[in-house]
């Protein structure tokens, strides 16, 4: 069977506009949906991980209870609650990209919350200590001394997190979302070249994927030669 | 944890609820009362199922099925006395029923065959087209019906009329089952399944719309009857009446026949002529005024 | 306004109960093979990315990026829809006759897993002392040896934490397959609501039959990784959530 590059040429606006920036009759679009995801999700995942952290049980045994379920279920599985059993359960009217923002949120804070956790554990105790001792309260100390630190250590996994988030979001195809994977389908319902057009958004999902990753590597390296400079720095002071 | 962060955590995580929850319009009311408040009618309907609902050559959502929603749209318009904006909102067999009943959208106008299971679920308005399921299989293929398609790989939708079917009558078709018609067609171009079963309509509206139509062909008497309705919430008879009066209006001043021609006449998109009983039944419909 | 009257029992009604049985079988079996093809890729491909060869190294990383890049659901749809054309006709129609889409799911789920196990393993393989493969080599092994008897074994038990995540992550994301006909779990789910009408019940069932396994899977490897740990290393804890 032969390739028939031109049905990319024929329907790239449509791919693009459309499926991937979301500009066009249907709404959707891939960036539309996980740019937002991004923020509202890793918002929701800090509030997760103080949570998860909290000494009360009435923040943390809830917290824990959600990022376990959602750990333990498919993301489509989530999908199909917030498609058909919420509105079925509370009676109430939900437009698709809603679903489809509310159950990546849903699903995916579960998972940044956790990483998000880990940065701030990966803080050493005293740190904590010694700025308290400077009657900095929590919040003040969770603001300007824990999280900035924890945001470094934890931008590696936070990144790939981001980049699982990207693809995942070709899953709100199956609610009719049109997103790239959708518009692929739609054209490939006329077209029939599914070998062409599949490998096409592929390469579409791998460029901003892999833009993603390979942005995440080099600031991860050039933290990583700051905090060289910052340890000598220290011994040397420590030294001197 | 102080009472200050107790707080901030509560207030954090209770702000981004309602924000979520914002987008959520309460919905416990009769459909031409929700229609008149939120200022939308959602209509769902097909992506892959010409001619009743699909998206064209240039990328515009179309059909049979969507006209006669523009009806129903024109009519509430006019009862409302205001402009309602018109939305499409994409529907499946498997999902059209929730997605009806949790009020996701108002209407179901597109391949929905009237049965009496769906509708202890669901209000149909009067049937508005009348077809039967049949085999789509590449030329040459030796599937000419259910008795030849024993042992074969016959692709359905799930939660169809056509599965269910074939599946409690017919046990030796081995069926392969997908979420929506696109994946299914897509099965049968590629190889992967050696026959299509949907309603005959649905197939010429796939074969005409086929790069190639000449490759396919419907095959097999009839295996069902499929009444096509449309599809609304249980219980609500001021909706019902609109949707039923605006159809026999239609069929009553030719506007039904008009674009019946457009979609299904010798020219239309999808040609498949409306026979004399199927007009019959559709007039006998007509309750006088 | 909102009305359901729950009804169980249609979960276990016949032939909903067998559905959901078949569904899980299904599950267990598309995750198990795609889990033997991850791991064989990500060990091949992980080794192939700590090696001093630079084409080598290329290679393997252009696989884990491309396979590790793009979307699952859009593998599916290439591994069934889109690859099996290029197949000579003869296979094509043995594959069509014995359950492609049950194939072309475990290849998709198998290749894009194995390049995220490849990941995870070479992050094993560089955290067993340098020291080992030289040792390895000084006995008069040569560099596959080294790989294939010491250095892959020992970075395999130590990966079993962060291997774990990666496989419950495989065994969820096989729900994928049910887009391209499979009648896995969430399939069947999807199935029993629309012959039934039951979607509450029905969903509920799904999720927490994932949540069984998962908790499963994660017990048994947390008793895996104590069975087989090297003594002498540390081993990292692994609860269900490890």
């Amino acid at each position: 069977m032969a390739l028939d590059l031109s049905v990319i040429w024929r329907n790239l606006p449509f791919l693009i506009e459309q499926g991937l920036l979301g500009i066009g009759a249907f709404g959707g679009g891939t960036l539309a949906l996980a740019v937002p995801t991004i923020v509202l999700a890793t918002i929701v995942g800090v509030f997760v991980a103080l949570a998860r952290l909290s000494r009360l049980a009435v923040f943390r045994v809830p917290a824990t209870a959600y990022v376990q379920l959602i750990r333990g279920v498919p993301l489509v599985m989530v999908v199909f609650w917030f498609w058909i059993f919420i509105p079925i359960a509370a009676g109430v009217t939900i437009p698709t990209y809603s679903v489809a923002l509310v159950a990546f949120v849903t699903f995916e804070a579960a998972y940044i919350g956790e990483i998000i956790r880990a940065g701030i554990q990966s803080v050493p105790r005293g740190q904590v200590e010694a700025a308290r001792a400077t009657a900095l309260g929590y919040r003040d100390t969770m603001r300007f001394v824990v999280l900035p630190q924890a945001f470094r250590n934890m931008l590696p996994s936070l990144v790939t997190q981001f980049v699982i988030l990207f693809k995942d979001t070709s899953l709100a195809s199956i609610i009719g979302y049109m997103d790239l994977t959708k518009a692929a389908q739609t054209v490939n319902n006329r077209e029939f070249r599914p070998f062409e057009l599949y490998l096409f958004i592929a390469v579409v999902y791998f460029v901003f994927a892999y833009g993603l990753s390979l942005s995440a590597r080099r600031l991860e390296r050039r933290m990583a030669a700051g905090r060289r400079t910052l340890a000598t720095a220290a011994f040397r002071s420590a030294g001197a | 944890m102080s009472r200050r962060v107790t707080r901030t955590v509560a207030a954090g995580l209770g702000a981004v609820v309602l924000l979520l929850a914002g987008a959520l319009p309460a919905f416990a009311q009769a459909t031409l009362e929700k229609i008149n408040q939120s200022g939308t009618f959602v209509v769902g309907t097909r992506t892959g199922s010409p001619p009743f609902g699909f998206i064209d050559r240039n990328q515009n959502w179309v059909g049979f099925g969507v006209d006669l929603a523009r009806l129903v749209h024109a009519a509430i318009e006019k009862r409302l006395g205001k402009t309602i904006k018109f939305e499409l909102k994409e529907t499946t067999p498997a999902t059209r029923i929730p997605l009806i009943t949790s009020g996701q959208v108002d209407l179901i106008a597109e391949t929905m065959t009237i049965t009496r299971s769906r509708m202890e679920q669901v209000d149909f308005g009067p049937v508005y087209f009348v077809t039967g399921a049949q085999f789509l299989v590449k030329k040459g293929s030796p599937i000419t019906g259910v008795k030849s398609a024993a042992g074969k790989r016959v692709a359905v939708q799930q939660g169809s009329t056509n599965e269910r079917i074939l599946r409690e009558q017919y046990p030796n078709i081995q069926l392969v089952v997908f979420p929506d018609q696109p994946a299914a067609f897509a099965a049968l171009v590629q190889g992967r399944v050696d026959a299509y079963v949907n309603d005959g309509v649905q197939l010429a509206g796939l074969k005409a719309k086929a790069p190639n139509p000449g490759d396919w062909v419907i095959t097999g008497e009839p295996i069902s009857y499929e009444p096509y309705g449309l599809a609304m919430r249980e219980n609500d008879s001021d909706f019902r009446d609109l949707v039923a009066f605006t159809l026999m209006e239609a069929i009553e001043n030719g506007e039904y026949r008009k674009l019946y021609e457009k979609w299904m006449g010798e020219k239309g998109d999808v040609p498949y002529p409306l026979s004399e009983t199927a007009e019959t039944f559709l007039r006998m419909q007509v309750m006088p005024r | 306004m909102f009305r359901y009257d729950f009804d169980w029992s249609v979960l276990w009604q016949p032939p909903y109960g067998e559905w959901l049985l078949q569904g899980i079988l299904t599950t267990l079996e598309i995750s198990a093979l795609a889990w033997v093809i991850a791991l064989v890729l990500g060990c091949v491909a992980g080794a192939m990315r700590t090696v001093p060869s630079a084409v080598t190294r290329t290679i393997g990383a252009a696989y884990v990026e491309f396979f590790k890049n793009v979307p699952l659901l859009v593998w599916m749809f290439f591994w069934y829809f889109g690859a099996p054309q290029f197949l000579p006709l003869a296979v094509q129609d043995w594959l069509n006759r014995h359950g492609v889409a049950f194939v072309a799911a475990v290849v998709a789920l198998g290749i894009y897993h194995g390049a995220r196990f490849a990941e995870v393993i070479r992050a094993g393989i560089q955290s067993v002392p340098q020291g080992q493969f030289e040792a390895a080599l000084s006995t008069g092994l040569g560099v596959a040896e080294a790989y294939r008897l010491i250095l892959i074994p020992i970075a395999l038990r130590l990966i079993i934490p962060p291997g774990t995540n990666e496989t419950l992550n495989l065994l969820k994301n096989s729900s994928l397959a049910l887009t391209i006909s499979v009648a896995e779990i969430t399939f069947q789910t999807r199935q029993i609501e629309a012959y039934t009408a039951r979607g509450f019940e029905a969903i509920t069932a799904g999720t927490l039959i994932y949540l069984v396994l998962c908790l499963v899977l994660a017990g048994v490897m947390s008793r895996v990784e104590k069975a087989v740990a090297i003594p002498g290393l540390i081993v990292r804890g692994s609860g269900p959530e490890g």
